[in-house]
């Protein structure tokens, strides 16, 4: 029963820290405009719109924090090894880690402006100096909390991976939750806001992103400032429900036939999302509708 | 949507980069084995070095593949390479000082099938995909055997897997404490897959440069040479990881200002806190 409530307890731990990773990597990556609104802000050069939005994207963002959290872990493994303290290991292995992301950052920015030279696209050094600071401060919130959980699941659990192994695990799944659930928000509606609701983005549109703000030229900090309140908070509980419940049931139910019971416990869970998803999914086309009126789409 | 790129002429030809990178990969792997023979580790920065050289050829092999439009394929190029590398760099490891000979020959021959089969049987039908995927495989295997050889010391299966401490004044030998027993081969894994796509992924586009793109390849092997030589100082004497960590820091910096001045070279503009510039029709 002990071994349940101390269980439970991690369990709620590592929930919460998930759903801090989730929002912080949610916003690290609209700042940089990594995932699929990446094209978009890759393609508005060439269609002749010159924008100051920040163009980091790495790799996609599940193989990118994939990559940001192993290392955060592994050079946190070797750091315990060498018998630092596991908070101060993991630490200084995030602090590590983000300096890998941030020059990466920098040299995505500059790599990809200057290939698109030819559309006059100048490469803006103020933007280099202010957003990639802030994305490695994001980021290094979202390696740290997940590498932490890592830490938890693989000490306090007795998990039997080794920690660059399970967050290589979890840093990808980090990066898928945050591009499923939040990039829609960022791509869809911030940078196509100019665009009817639900209009989708016809051919027509393609790189018109909104460039310019209520006052001034919009940058990427503008953007991190919009996604974070509902994109930001979306990704941080979608992340943290994976994590906790993920854990949860593992906790609660493994001991019932030999680990079947969390297994089936798993396929019930996802039975009963499918439900709730279909539910919202039908909820939104009678409440919405389909969207119909073609003409609209190209004004 | 991924952009369109057409194949860009001009710079070194390939073939001239694929032999460079195998011949000095295969060098610098077997350097170091001079640790082996001196019965030091200081020699183990080779590997890093190999992992540089590797990528370079990698990277440029991407680019062929990529030319032909497969524009948000590039991150994935990485992962294939890796994950086809990978399984020949564990198995060759098994057979000692052949090791590297032995991954080259399996992981063409893994990289061959897999060609084979997106091309014939999923219908592909890109005319570069056999022979890139067979060389990205080798490179896969070659980065991962590097980085094993500069964490670890050696590239020896059993040295891979095994490490001693020592506990209460006596030897022990410890299974967890070792690259793969650690899972650092995870790291080494996503180090060399990212280091290897992102060079294309960020330069690709109409003002694609050779030299700027092979920069920032040897650019992303020095950085991912700087972390794993700070992960090397759990497995390797102090002494070997500082050099390894010190030659490093040199080639990254040297490579990152290099990368600089070749963007601001090729950008159309070079601009600090100004506006949008005004276009016609906009």
């Amino acid at each position: 029963m002990e071994n349940i409530v101390f269980g439970i307890g991690i369990t709620a731990l590592t929930g919460a820290l998930a759903t801090v990773a989730g929002s912080a990597e949610d916003t690290e990556s609209n700042i940089g405009s990594q995932g699929d609104p990446n094209s978009q802000v890759q393609l508005a050069p060439q269609m002749g719109f010159l924008h100051r939005i920040f163009n980091k994207a790495v790799a996609g963002e599940p193989p990118a924090y994939g990559l940001w959290c192993a290392l955060g872990a592994g050079l946190a493994w070797a750091f315990m090894a060498m018998q630092v303290n596991a908070i101060l290991a993991i630490v200084l292995g995030c602090i590590l880690a983000v300096f890998v992301q941030g020059v990466y950052a920098t040299t995505a920015y500059l790599g990809r402006t200057a290939s698109l030279a030819k559309f006059g696209q100048p490469v803006y050094v103020d933007i280099i100096k202010s957003m990639t600071t802030v994305t490695m401060a994001h980021a290094f919130i979202a390696i740290f909390c997940t590498v932490a959980l890592c830490q938890l699941i693989n000490g306090a659990l007795g998990h039997p991976f080794p920690l660059p192994l399970l967050a290589l695990i979890w840093g990808i799944a980090l990066g898928a939750a945050g591009s499923a659930t939040g990039n829609p928000y960022y791509g869809k509606e911030r940078q196509y806001q100019n665009q009817k609701f639900g209009a989708g983005v016809p051919i027509s549109a393609s790189g018109n992103i909104v460039r310019y703000a209520e006052a001034g030229e919009r940058n990427s900090i503008d953007n991190g400032f919009f996604t974070h309140k509902i994109g930001g908070s979306a990704s941080g509980i979608c992340f943290g429900l994976i994590v906790f419940l993920e854990i949860w049931r593992t906790i609660l139910f493994e001991r019932i036939y030999a680990g079947w019971g969390a297994i089936a416990v798993g396929v019930l869970m996802i039975l009963i999302f499918t439900v709730i998803d279909r539910y919202i999914e039908v909820w939104a086309r009678k409440n919405y509708g389909p969207y119909t009126v073609a003409k609209e789409a190209d004004a | 949507m991924s952009v369109k790129i057409e194949v860009i002429a001009g710079g070194v030809p390939h073939d001239k980069i694929m032999i460079a990178g195998l011949v000095s990969t295969i060098v610098c792997i077997y350097l170091t084995y001079l640790n082996a023979f001196t019965n030091t580790q200081m020699f183990s920065f080779f590997g890093g070095l190999a992992v540089v050289a590797a990528l370079i050829w990698g990277s440029h092999t991407i680019k062929v593949l990529c030319s032909y439009g497969i524009g948000t394929g590039v991150p994935s190029a990485g992962m294939i390479a890796f994950g086809s590398g990978i399984i020949a760099m564990l198995l060759a490891t098994k057979f000692g000082m052949l090791a590297p000979i032995v991954a080259l020959v399996l992981a063409a021959v893994i990289g061959l099938i897999l060609g084979y089969v997106s091309n014939s049987i999923l219908n592909m039908k890109i005319p570069a995909m056999v022979q890139a995927l067979t060389e990205m495989a080798v490179v896969g295997a070659f980065t991962v055997m590097g980085f094993a050889a500069m964490i670890s010391g050696g590239f020896t299966f059993t040295g891979l897997t095994t490490s001693t401490a020592t506990f209460l004044g006596f030897p022990i030998t410890s299974y967890a404490n070792s690259f793969i027993g650690g899972g650092l081969i995870a790291v080494a894994f996503l180090l060399g897959a990212i280091a290897i796509q992102h060079p294309f992924n960020a330069c690709l586009g109409p003002g694609w440069k050779q030299d700027r793109m092979l920069m920032l390849t040897a650019e992303c092997g020095f950085l991912s040479m700087i972390v794993a030589a700070v992960m090397s100082f759990a497995l390797i004497s102090a002494g070997s990881a500082l050099i390894s960590l010190i030659v490093a820091i040199i080639g990254w910096l040297y490579t990152y200002t290099r990368f600089f001045e070749m963007s601001k070279r090729d950008a159309a503009a070079w601009l600090d806190s100004k506006p949008i510039p005004d276009t016609e029709g906009h």
